[in-house]
């Protein structure tokens, strides 16, 4: 559930804190034309984002780095003319509203179509391995999904909220320093995209920005969060100082009315944004941990065989045990009785694909260390992807006995 | 007016943008795969070898392997047969081998390692496997190629069938391996 929680929210807050900012700062400034123009940019950027996640799920006829490059490309066209209409206001006349408000419907299409369609297909990489949507794993993984995107609209919400309540030259500014940072990052990416494809030739300090702009590539929505929270900073700060005359009590309750509920949305948008950070932070932590395997347990070697007594091992649950050479390796091995039966899944503590990572036990399954693919304990013993490695053993007086010399050929395989 | 040019510029956004969906499948069309391959190097000569090496999008796969989640790319190593005595045609990929990979970064730890799978794509059988390699860096990526007949490939020893050769010519030394250095990656989005 965190997982997804965390993939959401990385996925979607940009693009929800900036269009917050975007449609509040259009609709206030260009009236009906503006808003009838970013409502045809969120339905237009919905309608787009489910095309593109029908044609990413269910055919081969979307290269994501070159959809990428035109949606940065026309994105950033649009907010270089927005800034140019922008500057040249009355000057445009009659199309003094509808340019800017065309060029920010462009840019919230836009911000839609790039971040919405992977969270929609969310479902469907679930489902490659969970195979029903009735499953425990395939719901969890959803409510941390929905989780993620509900803190994001909430977040969203608030900042329209809130920069409604501000003057619009700060909102302007903020849009402004926002769609730059998203601008920068684009071009970031740009280069990263032309360079895997060799669209360019090979250049060592556009890779290096690339470089740096992926490995921190989280440092562009902590940017954009630090964009939004001016919002709620200095509307908390007015609203202590508010002497906006009044002539009567009803008045004066209004104005207290309004300035309370600017602190709520301020409140929100801090609150959204602390949640955000955290989930980012102490979120991707819990999710990232290495988890300890359980310690190997101790095991008879006797006549150059390792014996593992049936009784050690017939509760069901992962069983670590190991050899340890002259050289100081010990190389694991598994043993875990197969459900509803009476036979055991033996094999290496690593496997051909991800080495020696190992394996643990999780809510009763096995899984992976490394890629966290859940094994199916029926197939453990048999040779194949990411099973552990099969080794030789052989049943005899109510013990496993795995011979040291089979162990041997794999020490290698453990460092 | 204004709202007949609100519309107008607004279809025309749908239009460049449903528009470029369509041409934006070219690259996988022209190769005819169906999907993008990103190079890393090609045809190294190893041995009796041709080795190219790509990576694209992780992918789910048949036996259990379905689940992508937690990968980065899929790695690959494209092997074909060069001239040579052990019955291959030239071009043609080369079965049962057993090929190890090692992914190092710019400070000297293994980001990734392991044994590829052998698998079918749309354009072909190849080496291969999910990994996970979410930073980008310059890597020097080496793969250690073993003799088939450890995966028990025969080959015919008498004159009148056989192709002429034997493994000891290329693997007496050992396993044949390639380093490539200086591979720039950045992980892509899929």
């Amino acid at each position: 559930m965190l997982k997804y929680l965390l993939m959401s929210t990385v996925q979607l807050t940009s693009m929800m804190l900036l269009a917050g900012l975007i449609v509040s700062y259009i609709c206030r400034t260009y009236g009906n034309t503006g808003k009838r123009c970013m409502q045809a940019g969120v339905l237009l950027g919905v309608i787009a984002a489910l095309i593109m996640t029908f044609f990413k799920t269910n055919t081969n006829r979307i290269d994501t780095g070159i959809w990428n490059l035109r949606i940065y490309g026309v994105s950033i066209a649009a907010f270089v003319l927005f800034l140019i209409f922008t500057a040249l206001g009355k000057r445009l006349k009659r199309l003094e509203a509808i340019l800017p408000s065309v060029m920010m419907l462009i840019v919230v299409a836009l911000l839609i179509l790039y971040s919405v369609p992977d969270y929609l297909g969310y479902p469907h990489a679930i489902l490659l391995t969970e195979k029903t949507v009735f499953s425990t794993a395939f719901l969890y993984r959803m409510i941390g999904a929905i989780l993620g995107f509900i803190l994001v609209l909430v977040a969203g919400v608030a900042v329209y909220k809130g920069a409604a309540s501000l003057e619009r030259g700060l909102v302007l500014l903020l849009v402004t320093i926002g769609l730059l940072i998203n601008s920068i990052r684009q071009i970031t990416a740009s280069f990263s995209i032309m360079l895997a494809k060799r669209i360019i030739p090979s250049n060592h300090t556009l890779f290096v920005i690339a470089k740096y702009a992926s490995n921190y590539s989280n440092a562009f929505i902590y940017l954009t969060l630090l964009i939004v929270c001016v919002i709620p900073i200095v509307l908390w700060i007015r609203s202590f100082r508010v002497n906006e005359p009044y002539s009567n009590p009803a008045e004066h309750r209004k104005i207290r009315a309004k300035w309370r509920n600017r602190r709520r949305w301020s409140t929100t948008v801090l609150a959204c944004g602390v949640l955000i950070v955290l989930t980012m932070t102490v979120g991707s932590s819990i999710v990232n941990r290495k988890v300890e395997l359980s310690p190997v347990e101790d095991a008879v070697v006797e006549d150059g065989n390792v014996l593992v007594p049936f009784d050690r091992v017939s509760d069901g649950h992962l069983h670590r045990f190991g050899y340890t050479t002259e050289n100081g390796v010990t190389i694991r091995f598994i043993v875990i009785q197969k459900p509803n039966s009476s036979s055991y899944g033996i094999g290496l503590d690593a496997c051909d694909i991800c080495g020696e990572t190992g394996y643990y036990e999780k809510n009763g399954q096995v899984v992976c260390n490394l890629c966290d693919v859940v094994m199916n304990i029926n197939t453990i013993g048999f040779k194949g992807g990411c099973n552990p490695i099969v080794i030789d053993y052989s049943i005899h007086d109510g013990q496993i006995v795995v011979p040291v010399e089979g162990l041997m050929e794999y020490e290698s395989e453990f460092k | 007016m204004k709202k007949v040019l609100a519309s107008l510029m607004a279809v025309m956004t749908a239009v460049a943008m449903s528009g470029s969906a369509f041409a934006a499948a070219a690259p996988g069309a022209e190769g005819g795969a169906g999907f993008t391959e990103y190079p890393i190097f090609e045809d190294a000569e190893v041995g009796f070898i041709n080795l190219s090496a790509v990576y694209f999008q992780p992918v789910p796969m048949s036996n259990g392997n379905e689940s992508i989640e937690g990968f980065d790319i899929h790695l690959e190593a494209d092997i074909s047969a060069l001239e040579n005595k052990l019955g291959y045609e030239v071009g043609s990929w080369v079965p049962y081998l057993t090929v190890d990979y090692e992914v190092v970064g710019s400070d000297g730890n293994v980001a990734a390692s392991g044994t590829f799978m052998e698998m079918s794509a749309s354009d072909g059988p190849h080496y291969g496997a999910n990994i996970a390699l979410p930073n980008a860096d310059t890597y020097n990526v080496t793969f250690t190629i073993h003799s088939p007949e450890e995966n028990g490939y025969l080959l015919h020893t008498d004159a009148e069938t056989g192709p002429g050769g034997s493994f000891d010519e290329y693997f007496g030394e050992g396993n044949l391996t390639y380093t490539f250095e200086g591979w720039d990656y950045t992980p892509q989005e899929w």
